[in-house]
C-alpha cells in the first residue's frame, strides 16, 4: 500500500446531452495522500461534484487513468468498486440522505452492518462515532426529529463508519446555515486532524481555505492549485 | 459475502421500511389481503364441487353405478326387469352387493287441504341403504318408510305416524290411488337437496304406489365392488352388455363434461384478474417506493452498497407486503368461502351435502406459489429501476431538483 490513495491522471468527463457534448472535467490530474485536506473551489457547473464523483468511484471518466492504492479502477467490476467504496471510501452530500425510517443510530450502523461487522463491535463504534459528533443524546431520533446540522452530523458519523481512509464531501454546508456551517467545518477539520484524508468540493471560499491544498476549478480544469 | 447474509440484512431493511411507514405497508397489505382471499376462493371453486362430489359419492359406500344407458342415474330411462339382473350382477365375483333404487316423485298429504311435494326413493337388494337412520329404525317390510328431516320439521311425524302418499309415476298415472305408508325411522339421505322432502321405502312398495305390477323396475342399481370398481364394471358390461356401468370417476367425469365446467372457467377468469390486479397494485406501490427514494438509493450505492443488496431490498420489501397479506387472505378467504358456500348452495337441484368450496392442500398450495410469483413480478420493474440507477447521475439531479 503506497501513501497516495488515489491519483487521477489526466482524466475527462464528457456528457453526451441532446444539445451535443458537454465537457464537465477537462485533463485533471491530483493525488490525494493519506492526511490530506484538499479543497476544491469554484462556482456552479464548474465540474467539481463530477470530479468528486470520480474520485469516490461512482462515475468513470471518459478518458484518463484512475488509481486507487495503485490499481486502475477502471478494470474493476462493479461489486469490486462496491467493496472498494464500502471500506476505503467515506461520502458526506449536501442533502444528507440519511434514510428516513432509521433513526440515527441505525444509520450509522447500516454501512458497518453490511461491511459484515459483528454487532458487539457495531454496538461499540456507533456509539463512539455518534458521540464523537457530539449526538449520543440523540442516537434515537430520526432524521426528521433532526435539525439541518444535526443531520449533517450523523451523515459524517456513517460517512466514518467503516473507518475509510478517504472522505469525500460534496457541499456539505450548502444546505445549512453560516453558524450551523461553521460547526461542520470545524467537525471536518477534526475528521481530518485524526488521520482520514479529506477532500471537499464546495463554492464557499472559507470552507475551502480550511484545505492545506486548495485546487480552485473552471469550465472543467483546475485553474490554480494553492498549498498552505 | 454470502448471498443469505445480504438477504438477511435486505429482509431486516425491509421490516423497518414497511414497519415506520405504516399507512404504506398498510394499504398493500390490505389490498394483497382482500385480492389474496378471492384468490384462494376462486382456488376452491375451481376443483371444489368436484372434490365434493367425489367424497359425497365415495360416502354411500357405494363404487359402480349401473343404469339403462350412458346416461346420469335419473336422467336416463329406468332398468326393467330388476330382480333378474340385481341377481346376475350381485352374482359376479367382482361385485360383493348391489342395490337398485327407483325415484319417484310424489305428494304427501298433510291435511284436507296441505300436501307437500316428496321424493321417494324405493330399494330392493343385500347392500346397506343409501341413507342413515338418525331416530327410530330403518325399514324392514313393504309398507314401512323412513323420513328425513326436512318432512319432520314440515308435518311433526314422528316413527309411529302414518302418511298419505300419492305418487306421480309419468304420463298415465295422474289418478293413482294414495298409499297409506308408517313411518318407521328418521334418516340422513346424502343426495338430497336443500329443503327436499325425502322418503325411503322398499322397492315394491314405491311399485305399488306407482299402481304397477309385473317385472320390478329402477332407476339405478348401486354396486359396491369387491374391491376393484374398474374390474366390476368390466364384469358387468361383459355380462350385461345391454346396460349402462360407471366407476365412481366415470360418473364424476360425465358430471364434469356437463355442468361443472362451468365453475371452473370462471374461477380461471377470475383467478387471472385478482392476480393481475394484485400484480399491479404491488408493482405501483413499489415503483412509488422506489421514485421517491431515488437520492437515498444512490447514496447508498455511493457508501458502497452492491448493486445486489439494493436490489434484494426491494425483492424483499414485495415479499414481506405480498407475504403478510397472504397471510391475511387466508382467514379472510375462508369465512368469504363459507358465505359464498352459503348463497350458492341455495341454487336449485343443489344437493344440501355438497359444496362449492372444498378446503383441499393442494388449493393452499397453488394459492401460495402463485402469490409468490406475484411477489416476484411484480417487483420486477423497480428492481430493475433500482439495478439501473446511475449513481452520479442520480446524486447530481437530486441536489439539482
Amino acid at each position: 500500500m503506497t501513501d497516495t490513495i488515489i491519483e487521477a491522471q489526466s482524466i475527462s468527463r464528457v456528457f453526451q446531452m441532446p444539445a451535443g457534448p458537454v465537457t464537465a472535467v477537462r485533463d485533471v490530474s491530483l493525488y490525494v495522500r493519506s492526511g490530506d485536506y484538499i479543497g476544491l473551489r469554484g462556482p456552479s457547473g464548474c465540474g467539481k461534484s463530477t470530479l468528486l464523483h470520480i474520485l469516490g468511484c461512482v462515475d468513470t471518466p471518459t478518458s484518463g487513468t484512475l488509481l486507487f492504492d495503485g490499481r486502475d479502477v477502471a478494470v474493476l467490476p462493479d461489486a469490486a468498486r462496491s467493496l472498494l467504496r464500502l471500506r476505503q471510501i467515506g461520502f458526506i452530500f449536501q442533502r444528507f440522505f440519511l434514510l428516513p425510517m432509521l433513526t440515527a443510530w441505525e444509520n450509522v450502523e447500516l454501512p458497518q452492518s453490511e461491511a459484515g461487522i459483528g454487532k458487539a463491535e457495531r454496538d461499540r463504534r456507533t456509539r463512539e462515532l455518534l458521540d464523537y459528533v457530539g449526538l449520543g443524546a440523540r442516537a434515537d431520533h430520526r432524521p426528521a426529529q433532526l435539525s439541518g446540522g444535526e443531520m449533517q452530523r450523523v451523515a459524517i458519523a456513517r460517512a466514518l463508519a467503516n473507518r475509510p481512509r478517504l472522505l469525500l464531501a460534496d457541499e456539505p454546508t450548502g444546505e445549512l446555515d453560516e453558524a450551523t456551517g461553521e460547526q461542520i467545518a470545524m467537525l471536518l477539520d477534526r475528521v481530518n486532524a485524526d488521520g482520514t484524508a479529506l477532500v471537499v468540493a464546495t463554492h464557499d471560499a472559507t470552507l475551502a481555505g480550511r484545505a492545506r491544498r486548495e485546487l480552485t476549478m473552471r469550465d472543467g480544469h483546475v485553474e490554480r492549485e494553492t498549498s498552505r | 459475502m454470502t448471498i443469505w447474509s445480504t438477504m438477511r440484512r435486505a429482509i431486516a431493511m425491509a421490516s423497518r421500511s414497511l414497519i415506520r411507514q405504516p399507512a404504506r405497508a398498510t394499504l398493500g397489505v390490505l389490498g394483497v389481503a382482500a385480492v389474496g382471499a378471492l384468490l384462494l376462493d376462486m382456488l376452491l371453486l375451481s376443483e371444489g364441487l368436484i372434490v365434493s362430489m367425489r367424497d359425497l359419492l365415495a360416502r354411500t359406500g357405494y363404487d359402480v353405478r349401473v343404469t339403462a344407458t350412458e346416461d346420469l342415474p335419473r336422467n336416463g330411462p329406468r332398468l326393467h326387469d330388476v330382480q333378474t339382473t340385481l341377481a346376475t350382477i350381485a352374482a359376479l365375483p367382482a361385485v360383493r352387493s348391489a342395490l337398485a333404487v327407483r325415484f319417484v316423485d310424489a305428494e304427501v298429504n298433510l291435511a284436507p287441504d296441505m300436501t307437500i311435494d316428496v321424493s321417494l326413493e324405493g330399494v330392493t337388494g343385500q347392500a346397506p341403504h343409501p341413507w342413515t337412520v338418525l331416530r327410530g329404525r330403518d325399514i324392514r317390510d313393504a309398507g314401512e318408510v323412513v323420513v328425513n328431516d326436512s318432512i319432520v320439521t314440515a308435518s311433526g311425524v314422528a316413527p309411529g305416524a302414518e302418511l298419505m302418499l300419492q305418487a306421480d309415476c309419468g304420463a298415465g298415472t295422474e289418478a293413482l290411488p294414495q298409499s297409506r305408508l308408517r313411518v318407521v325411522g328418521v334418516a340422513d339421505f346424502p343426495f338430497e337437496l336443500t329443503n327436499e322432502h325425502t322418503i325411503g321405502t322398499t322397492l315394491e312398495t314405491a311399485t305399488a304406489a306407482c299402481g304397477a305390477e309385473g317385472p320390478l323396475q329402477a332407476s339405478v342399481i348401486l354396486v359396491t365392488s369387491a374391491g376393484d370398481p374398474d374390474a366390476a364394471v368390466k364384469a358387468i358390461r361383459t355380462a350385461r352388455p345391454d346396460l349402462g356401468a360407471a366407476t365412481n370417476e366415470q360418473v364424476l367425469g360425465r358430471i364434469q363434461e356437463t355442468g361443472f365446467t362451468y365453475f371452473r372457467q370462471i374461477s380461471s377468469v377470475l383467478t387471472t384478474i385478482t392476480l393481475s390486479f394484485a400484480l399491479l397494485l404491488i408493482a405501483v406501490l413499489l415503483t412509488v417506493s422506489v421514485n421517491q427514494r431515488l437520492g437515498e438509493i444512490a447514496a447508498l450505492r455511493a457508501l458502497g452498497f452492491s448493486r445486489g443488496r439494493v436490489v434484494a431490498d426491494v425483492l424483499c420489501e414485495s415479499a414481506l407486503i405480498v407475504g403478510s397479506g397472504g397471510l391475511l387472505s387466508l382467514p379472510t378467504g375462508a369465512v368469504l368461502a363459507a358465505f359464498l358456500d352459503r348463497i350458492l348452495k341455495n341454487m336449485p337441484g343443489i344437493p344440501s351435502e355438497l359444496h362449492f368450496f372444498v378446503f383441499q392442500p393442494s388449493a393452499l398450495e397453488l394459492h401460495i406459489a402463485l402469490l409468490a410469483a406475484t411477489a416476484v413480478l411484480a417487483a420486477l420493474y423497480p428492481m430493475h429501476i433500482v439495478a439501473r440507477l446511475p449513481i452520479a447521475a442520480t446524486l447530481r439531479d437530486q441536489v439539482a431538483e
